[in-house]
């Protein structure tokens, strides 16, 4: 225990150097301002110059669960590119050996800053929620919003072997985000295309107050995160 | 001659590490979405999709471009070799701007929009001052993540005033501002004589600096001061 918090502390030492740790830690909070106070104002100004009586709001859910997702999504995404370089380096290598092992060497990168991103999130999304959210269902998105984010850096260890590749899947798994959009929009059953990516379920929880559609995400995200475990230790037998 | 080859160099490169590939399907991704918006937000949302990805490629993917370079030794070879530093940036800045080109051509087909020559224009010009840009900061760092926070102010610079002035709400004055002659030409609007001329003259600006700061990086390659 004592060397993944070693191990840990390093990355987060790493990431201050970078002011990563700063912005990491400062990004979701200046979001959560934005969302509260600017976006309600925004949607009084825009409601008066078009004389309608609701443009932003119908949309306040989805705002909830893209703040959600963002913390979780920010956290496993710095680690992911910290992973990448160490691999580009090959330190990560060397830090199998030691007795941090394998296993440790993820729960390092991966496992505390989920914790720490999901405790943030249900921190946070109570003080700058728009929709009224009750707290069990902060927790199931906060959860649903941490397996995403680790579904985002083991998509992108999986499909790239540099931080060149990196960021190319970056750009494209970030995407997996935006399914939560869909029941908000497409209100036919073409909306199921989607129904792959846990985002949609997460989307259609909160569109139609419905805590079952959580646990579908839930249970699709457990699904895709073992999936790419499998994919992730099949791809780098001798490397990781 | 050197420069033929230097820009083939990085075509490969962009082809090998999959940007082809990815601009691929985000190109279908955008032209799912640009089907799917009614036609009256057709070419706003054209506008914005060109602007803020294609034309801005350069601003998410040069940081990881140079690291890559900088881990595989490239610096150091290009060091000692006759090739000069505004190649090596020109080189760059076409190869990128050829996909966000292609891509912009493919969405401004399929959103019909006006006056085709002047979005496209207006995506290699904004293509151009996007890649300079990222060229400056990816020579300064030393992470990913370095360059990721490198980049945000010169996205809110570049982004913010861009999509204001795409929805008219900034004042007359800053029409003359590059990145809104950019935008404006990327909306298919032809942009007056003297933006075009501040864009001209930012790209120079932009080039003479990146130069400056790609010479410092082979200078300084290695950790050693050649």
């Amino acid at each position: 225990m004592k060397v993944i918090r070693l191990s840990f502390l390093g990355m987060l030492a790493y990431l201050r150097r970078d002011m990563m740790l700063f912005a990491a830690c400062l990004a979701p909070i200046l979001v959560g301002f934005l969302f509260r106070f600017v976006i309600p104002l925004f949607e009084d100004v825009l409601t008066d110059w078009f004389h309608l009586p609701t443009i932003i709001s119908p949309y306040y859910g989805l705002i909830d669960i893209l703040f959600a997702m963002l913390s979780p999504a920010m956290f496993c995404f710095v680690s992911a590119m910290v992973t990448l370089e160490e691999n580009d380096e090959k330190t990560a290598k060397y830090l199998f050996i030691t007795p941090l092992t394998k296993l440790g060497y993820f729960v390092s990168r991966f496992g505390i800053p989920s914790i720490f991103a999901l405790l943030v999130t249900v921190v946070l999304l109570p003080v700058f929620k728009l929709s009224p959210l009750s707290f069990s269902y902060i927790v199931l998105l906060a959860a649903g919003g941490t397996l995403q984010g680790i579904v985002i850096a083991l998509l992108i260890l999986t499909l790239s072997s540099n931080k060149l590749e990196g960021m190319a899947v970056t750009k494209l798994s970030t995407l997996i985000m935006f399914g939560a959009a869909i029941p908000f929009f497409i209100k036919d059953n073409a909306q199921y295309v989607l129904f792959p990516l846990p985002s949609f379920w997460i989307g259609k929880a909160v569109f139609e107050s419905s805590p079952l559609y959580m646990f579908l995400a839930v249970l699709l995200l457990s699904i895709w995160i073992l999936f790419l475990m499998k994919n992730f230790c099949k791809k780098n037998r001798g490397v990781y | 001659m050197r420069l033929g080859s230097l820009l083939l160099w990085d075509i490969r490169f962009q082809r090998k590490y999959g940007f082809y590939f990815l601009y691929a399907v985000l190109t279908a991704i955008y032209a799912f979405i640009l089907f799917a918006v009614p036609e009256n937000w057709k070419e706003k949302t054209a506008a914005i999709l060109i602007f803020s990805d294609p034309a801005a490629m350069g601003l998410f993917f040069m940081g990881a471009i140079i690291l890559l370079e900088k881990s595989q030794h490239t610096p150091c070879a290009f060091a000692v070799s006759p090739v000069r530093e505004t190649e090596y940036i020109i080189a760059k800045v076409s190869s990128l701007c050829a996909i966000s080109f292609i891509v912009a051509a493919i969405l401004a087909l399929i959103a019909n929009m006006n006056n085709l020559h002047i979005v496209l224009l207006g995506t290699v010009l904004s293509s151009a001052v996007f890649t300079l840009l990222s060229v400056i900061a990816a020579t300064k760092i030393a992470s990913l993540n370095q360059f990721i926070l490198w980049t945000v102010p010169i996205e809110v610079v570049c982004f913010v005033p861009a999509m204001l002035h795409l929805f008219k709400i900034t004042p007359t004055w800053l029409r003359y501002y590059p990145i809104n002659v950019c935008m404006e030409m990327v909306s298919g609007y032809a942009p007056p004589i003297i933006g075009i001329l501040g864009v001209m003259t930012l790209i120079a600006v932009l080039l003479v600096l990146s130069k400056k700061s790609v010479l410092k990086m082979w200078e300084s390659t290695g950790g050693v001061k050649l």
